[in-house]
């Protein structure tokens, strides 16, 4: 083993504690705990939230909501789970119920501070718009694969489905992404 | 702009933009209102009779009922307000008694309560809904006298530019009722029993939180291999 992955792995080893012990601490109400959380995943959070729903404000909604819910919540953390998976599930839950929200209302939005015509921006939006037309079951699980690198058995204990489930949403969500783009 | 089909391509094209500044403050600042909306639900005084609540205004917390039976309705409906304001749940199940209403505000509220939990219509909406399309200020008046706000939710009425219109108890709860709402969880599903639920029903309610899963739509709930709850039914609108 390199010792470039040997770091990587008591890297991630450590984040692991402290996640468990952050969850334990806000559950039994400590407020600087809670803080240093939000801290430590809102950009994560930001990233998945805003790759799902192609629209700034409504991210920050929804991590806004997450963050609430997992603060109310975290006396229901176990600790078989991932500190991290359990953070994702959250997540993913809220990100796909305002999604849902938002479809029924019957608008797609894509923040005006895309629509600029910049070859970068441009390109956001394309990549906005090709997610914005998978389903929101693929798309979360595309995301978790691709922007927070979850493996495939963290990414079926955060979506409460199985493994194979998983493969098949991937292999369809990057068949139809793929189609999307190109044109 | 996916030129091959390899995974790097895709780590590449999803990479999403960075996070806006002062994200973490606005999230904490959130955390620190939702505490005093919960604690709302102990201050408010509820009257109910034997067909259900009547009336619903802040206050010291007191009930009044004539019977049993009224003072059981009003017990629940606190219960299932203080639910309703900790973001536990989506509808109320307690009856409403409207009998001190007639007539115009009666149609009035009775359109509200058709207004989906975590969405919102115009005063204008209303006015249409009741046959009254140039009401629209009247339905206003006749939502301000809401005997049982809340629960007759009168505050997913706004004004057609969007803006929040008028509330009784305050345009501060009325928006924070309107965030409190958009945040709360409609389809949630048990990963141990393969059933979605609507958010609220007395079987989501013991689902614990590391096996709750929320999705989109019953579709895609049946597509991952989940089935409908049949107590609360929950549906596709």
């Amino acid at each position: 083993m390199s010792q470039g992955t040997s770091t990587m792995i008591a890297r991630t080893r450590r984040s692991e504690t402290d996640d468990r012990e952050l969850l334990a601490r806000i559950a039994a109400g400590g407020e600087d705990a809670f803080t240093e959380l939000v801290r430590r995943y809102q950009r994560r959070f930001y990233g998945i939230a805003r790759r799902m729903l192609g629209d700034d404000r409504e991210a920050e909604d929804a991590v806004q909501t997450a963050f609430l819910r997992i603060h109310r919540h975290a006396a229901a953390y176990r600790e078989e789970w991932s500190g991290a998976t359990w953070l994702y599930r959250i997540l993913t839950n809220v990100v796909i119920d305002h999604w849902r929200k938002r479809r029924r209302l019957g608008e797609v939005p894509l923040s005006a501070t895309d629509v600029v015509g910049t070859a970068v921006n441009v390109e956001r939006v394309d990549v906005d718009r090709a997610l914005a037309k998978l389903p929101a079951e693929a798309r979360a699980i595309l995301l978790l694969c691709y922007v927070e690198e979850l493996p495939y058995a963290e990414i079926a204990r955060a979506r409460g489905i199985s493994i194979n489930t998983v493969k098949t949403q991937l292999l369809r969500a990057k068949g139809l992404m793929r189609r999307y783009l190109k044109r | 702009m996916i030129h091959g089909t390899h995974d790097h391509d895709f780590r590449s094209v999803l990479a999403p933009p960075a996070a806006p500044a002062g994200l973490a403050e606005r999230v904490l600042q959130a955390a620190r209102e939702r505490r005093e909306t919960g604690a709302l639900a102990l201050r408010f005084d509820i009257a109910a009779s034997e067909r259900g609540v009547a009336r619903l205004h802040p206050g010291k917390g007191e009930i009044r009922a004539e019977s049993r039976r009224a003072r059981t309705l009003a017990e629940r409906a606190r219960e299932e307000l203080s639910e309703y304001l900790e973001g536990l749940r989506s509808y109320f199940t307690v009856p409403i008694d409207l009998a001190a209403t007639a007539g115009f505000q009666r149609a009035v509220l009775e359109a509200a309560r058709a207004i989906p939990f975590g969405e919102v219509r115009s005063y204008g909406w209303v006015a249409e809904h009741i046959g009254k399309p140039r009401a629209v200020r009247a339905v206003g008046t006749a939502l301000g006298r809401n005997p049982v706000p809340l629960v007759v939710p009168c505050h997913r009425v706004l004004r057609s530019d969007g803006s929040l219109g008028g509330y009784g108890l305050g345009l501060d709860l009325k928006s924070r009722l309107l965030s409190l709402e958009r945040e709360t969880p409609a389809i949630v599903g048990s990963d141990t029993t393969r059933i979605v639920c609507r958010h609220g029903c007395p079987n989501e309610q013991r689902i614990a939180e590391r096996h709750r899963v929320v999705f989109a739509t019953i579709a895609e709930a049946r597509q991952a291999g989940y089935r409908r709850c049949r107590r609360c039914l929950p549906a596709d609108h």
